[in-house]
Order: structure tokens, then C-alpha cells, then sequence
């Protein structure tokens, strides 16, 4: 019997609610993976195991809670089992293309078990040199400076000049005329189809597994011009969309003045949306013209969601574990699948790693945390069970050890229930979904104390599993291997 | 007062570990002691447990444990 391939594409903030095969209807965003839902699995409450990228990827490839192996290790510890080692051993080809997240490069171990990996930030990353985002992003004149300092000592003062000095800016941006192309930050998700397409092109009858990550929906928001056309939104200009970033990356002023270019954003972001659908359907023609469609399980999924003013947040940095930064959209085409719909219970991404590989007939390793829900999925009887979430809270720099060193953010996400247990705060909140899908009120402290106690007793469960001492070898090898990165032992004390 | 031990080493690892020596650690126990005091650290489980006691005062709290 034919091996089966798989394809794992991950697309970097896509929220589960701007997809149009989960309800988004505000725009057509999706026409080609709506189409393809109808022949797939979709699952409406897909969420991750750990938010931002670098807290949700061990999960998706590597089967493992973002902190079981502690907090020395960021990304996939060194001989850690992934999806791609097991399936190179396994005799697939490998190769992934990641669209310049440093967080999911070969520093932090992602190209293990790749025969090709291209992440796509050394000279692959393009010749054409990225123009800054806002002139404010330029340093400062002395004069400036200056004016800076001395505006600081009174708080109107310094507001006045951080309002002044913004305009400033744009005024000085508004002369340049940089196009789009110029301003993004990533290569664009047609240039990763591209590369994907050359490989697979190269592959003959072997199976393979091709891992694309995509970054077009990440800020900062500057989409290709034909997407914003194909929505109807070209009269978001480049030089708009330069306005419109800078001001939604302002810190010094309030939400009320945020949500003025709200919808400008979410346009921006819905572009770079539509953008990723069309490439894909590419990549489905590929397959389906090199007559490997019919023997590939194809997913797309995201590694978290992104805020736009849910609760003042923007972007999606780990202080928060709310629904649209933990509940991702999940497609799973196999043929064998057409028309599931699994819409109730979570469905951790823990699970997604052992599935993908039960899904291809090879056998998950003990190492992975999750287990396989392929056989479930197949005959469409998931069975729904809580999903766990966390995240350092406040670890913005993972790099730095010190931000790496503080207690964690935990949520317990059942069915209609969410507990967010905040370890900095030591405080809990009690989520009623179907009530309050917004998070606003968190249930009194008296209120449905029984499912409160059961889900502090998987939380409980969660951290003495990933507590325990079983995986201390890959630990080790994962603090030996940040000693040697983080030239530690280049500037060890002579005399320690 | 610090007590030692003495640990056996392959010769030929630690010939190739003083070749790291130079200009960082100033001798071979210096280096095996900086790696070993790295290791043993740990410094997350202090939180694990934390946490983990948090959640237990919790669950005293609800009446659930």
C-alpha cells in the first residue's frame, strides 16, 4: 500500500473567526479553503497548547507542553522527537519553508528532522532591503532628543510632545513614496508557495512532508496590493498603511483613539487572509497536477490567534489566554473525511502532532504528550475533552532568561467553561463561554463551584505530567545546548 | 567547609573540554563545575511547585481537597 504524505501549513495569527468555512462572512476571505472545507474535517474550537508562536509550536510539532521541559528551553529541545524526525525516520522526504519567524528557525531547533529547511531569514529572506515601518522608527536628532528629555519632566509636556513628534513623522513619511512590497516584513506567503512547489516538483513517487508557515495575517499589516483590490479595499494605499500601522503601535494613547482605525487594520489583516487562501489553492493544484492529492492529509491551522481591541489588546503577546488568542481555525482534508464537522468540545493541538502521524500510518512516539484522535475524527465520534493552555506571562523577550523566569498563565478550556489562572496575580476567573464569549464577566467566586474545583484538578494534573522527571535527559541536552547558544561559556567566569 | 569527591573522566574527553579552557575557565574542575552547577539549577521547577501549591490552596478553599 502507497504511503500517504502530509502537508502542514500554519498560518501566524489567524484567528478562528476570520475564516469564512467558521461563519466570518464579513468578507470573502477564505473562497478557496471554504471550498475545500466541504471535502475536510473542520473543527471549530481548535485550541492551541501555548500563545504566542514561540509557546504554541512544541505542541504542533513535537507533541509537548510549552513548559514541560522547564523553562531553559525555547522551541524543540535537541533529539527532541517531532513530526518531521519521526517521519525522516520513517523514510519520508522533509522539507520546510517558514516565512522569517526567527521563533521557528534553526537556533531554536525547528529544522531537526528536515532534509531542506528554509526559514527564510539570512540571504533567502531577499534582496530588496525592507524600508523602516515609521520614520519615528529612525533615530532620533540631537535636537530631538533634547526636546525629548526636556518634555519628560512634565507629564502634559511629554504627552504633547509624543503627540507632536508622531505627526512629525508621518509628515516626513507622507514625502516618501514606498510601495507595499517595500514596507512588509516577510517574504509573502506566493514566495513560499513558490519554493514549496520547486521542491515538490523535485520529490518523484516518494512521500513527503512539507511544513509551510505563513506570515502574511502578522503585524505589521502590509498586504499585497492584489489582495486589496481583490476585497475591494484599494483605497488602502501603501502610504496609508503606513500611517496606519505606525498609529496602531502608538503606546501613548488610549483605546478610544485606537478603535478610529479599527477596521482599517482588520482590512489590512483580512487581506493578508485572502492572501494565504489563494496561494494554497495553488499549492492544492500542485499536488492535485503532480497526482499526489489523493494520497496527501492536508491541514492548515494556526499557531494562535491576534487581538484588536478585545479588552484594550492589541497584537497577541502572552498576558492573555482570551479566545481569539487561543481558539485557531483547524481544516483536516483526507479523503476519507469529507463533510465532518466537529464543532463542540476543544480539540487541543496537543493531539495534532500524534493524529497527523496515525493519519499516515506511522506510529506516534512515546515521547508525545497528546495522543492520537485520528480513528475518532475518522468515524466522526471526537470525543470532546478540556484543552490546556499557558504561557509565561509577560514574556515578550523569550531569549532573555529573566523573561523566561516568571510564573506562568494557565487556562482550562472546557466546552462551554474556560478557569484562566493568573500565577502572577494568584488570582483565578471562571469563564461562562456560552453566556459570556467574550470573557467580560468571570462567574463570582460561590458560583458552579464543582466544575470550578474539577477544572483546578486537571490544571493540577497538567502541571504534575509536565513536572515530572521522566524527560530530564532532553531537558539536560536543552540546557547544555542554551549554555553553547547564548555563548554562556564564551563568557564564563574564570573562576567559577 | 566544602567537602570534593573525585570523579574519573575519560582522558580523551578531557582533552578535548580543555580546548574550551583557554581564556574562560582556569582549570577543568572550574569548567565541569560551571556545567554541573548549570544543570542541576533548575529553576523552573521552583515555580512548578509554586503553582502547584497555589492550586492545591485553591482546591482547600472549594472544599475539594
Amino acid at each position: 500500500m502507497k504511503k500517504r504524505s502530509l502537508v502542514l501549513v500554519t498560518v501566524d495569527c489567524l484567528r478562528a473567526d476570520h475564516v469564512g468555512f467558521l461563519g466570518y462572512s464579513r468578507r470573502p476571505v477564505t473562497p478557496n479553503l471554504d471550498s475545500l472545507a466541504k471535502n475536510s474535517a473542520i473543527f471549530s474550537n481548535a485550541i492551541v497548547a501555548g500563545a504566542p508562536t514561540y509557546f504554541s509550536f512544541p505542541a504542533i510539532l513535537a507533541s509537548r507542553y510549552p513548559l514541560a521541559l522547564g523553562r531553559d528551553l525555547l522551541g524543540i529541545a535537541p533529539h527532541e522527537p517531532t513530526v518531521a524526525t519521526v517521519l525522516q525516520e520513517a523514510g519520508y522526504k522533509t522539507a520546510a519553508f517558514v516565512a522569517g519567524n526567527p521563533y521557528l528557525s534553526r537556533r531554536f531547533g525547528y529544522d531537526q528532522g528536515f532534509d531542506s529547511f528554509h526559514d527564510f531569514l539570512g540571504s533567502e529572506a531577499g534582496n530588496e532591503p525592507i524600508a523602516p515601518d515609521s520614520v519615528a522608527a529612525k533615530k532620533p536628532s540631537k535636537l530631538n532628543r533634547w526636546i525629548q528629555e526636556g518634555s519628560r519632566r512634565n507629564g502634559l509636556a511629554a504627552s504633547a510632545y509624543d503627540e507632536l513628534y508622531f505627526w512629525y513623522c508621518q509628515w516626513l513619511s507622507a514625502r516618501e513614496n514606498i510601495p507595499m512590497d517595500r514596507l512588509r516584513r516577510y517574504p509573502a506567503a506566493n514566495v513560499i508557495v513558490d519554493q514549496a512547489q520547486s521542491w515538490l516538483s523535485s520529490l518523484g513517487e516518494q512521500p513527503f512532508f512539507l511544513w509551510l508557515h505563513l506570515m502574511d495575517p502578522h503585524n505589521p499589516y502590509y498586504p499585497l496590493e492584489e489582495a486589496l483590490a481583490a476585497l475591494r479595499l484599494s483605497h488602502i494605499t501603501a502610504r496609508r498603511a503606513r500611517f496606519l500601522n505606525s498609529f496602531w503601535d502608538r503606546w501613548d494613547v488610549g483605546t478610544h483613539r485606537l478603535k478610529r482605525y479599527r477596521e482599517e487594520i482588520l482590512s489590512l489583516y483580512d487581506a493578508g487572509v485572502y492572501w494565504v487562501d489563494k496561494q494554497l489553492s495553488r499549492l492544492v493544484e500542485e499536488l492535485q497536477h503532480f497526482q499526489r492529492w489523493d494520497d496527501t492529509v492536508f491541514v492548515v491551522t494556526a499557531d494562535h490567534g491576534a487581538s484588536f481591541l478585545e479588552h484594550g489588546d492589541r497584537y497577541h503577546g502572552p498576558t492573555s489566554l482570551q479566545e481569539h488568542l487561543i481558539r485557531v481555525p483547524m481544516l483536516l482534508r483526507a479523503p476519507e473525511l469529507a463533510g465532518r464537522h466537529f464543532s463542540h468540545g476543544p480539540f487541543s493541538m496537543i493531539h495534532l502532532a500524534p493524529t497527523l502521524l496515525d493519519a499516515v500510518g506511522v506510529s506516534p512516539p512515546d515521547s508525545f504528550q497528546g495522543r492520537s484522535a485520528w480513528e475518532q475524527i475518522a468515524t466522526g465520534n471526537l470525543r470532546a475533552e478540556p484543552a490546556i493552555t499557558e504561557c509565561i506571562d509577560g514574556c515578550f523577550n523569550p531569549t532573555r532568561l529573566d523573561d523566561r523566569m516568571r510564573p506562568r498563565l494557565m487556562a482550562v478550556r472546557d466546552q462551554d467553561l474556560k478557569l484562566v489562572i493568573n500565577f502572577s496575580e494568584k488570582q483565578d476567573y471562571l469563564y461562562d463561554l456560552k453566556n459570556d464569549p467574550g470573557e467580560n464577566s468571570p462567574l463570582p467566586p460561590g458560583i458552579r463551584t464543582r466544575e470550578r474545583a474539577r477544572l483546578f484538578q486537571l490544571a493540577r494534573k497538567h502541571l504534575q505530567r509536565t513536572s515530572d522527571s521522566e524527560k530530564t535527559d532532553l531537558r539536560l541536552r536543552a540546557v547544555l545546548f542554551e549554555l553553547q547558544q547564548s555563548g554562556r561559556m564564551m563568557g564564563g567566569n574564570a573562576s567559577a | 567547609m566544602t567537602q570534593y569527591r573525585t570523579v574519573n573522566l575519560p582522558e580523551d574527553l578531557c582533552g578535548e573540554a580543555e580546548k574550551f579552557l583557554t581564556g574562560r575557565f582556569d582549570s577543568l574542575e572550574a569548567l565541569v563545575s560551571f556545567l554541573l552547577q548549570e544543570v542541576v539549577k533548575d529553576t523552573a521547577r521552583k515555580f512548578d511547585q509554586a503553582e502547584e501549591q497555589m492550586i492545591e490552596q485553591r482546591l482547600r478553599d472549594l472544599g475539594y481537597l
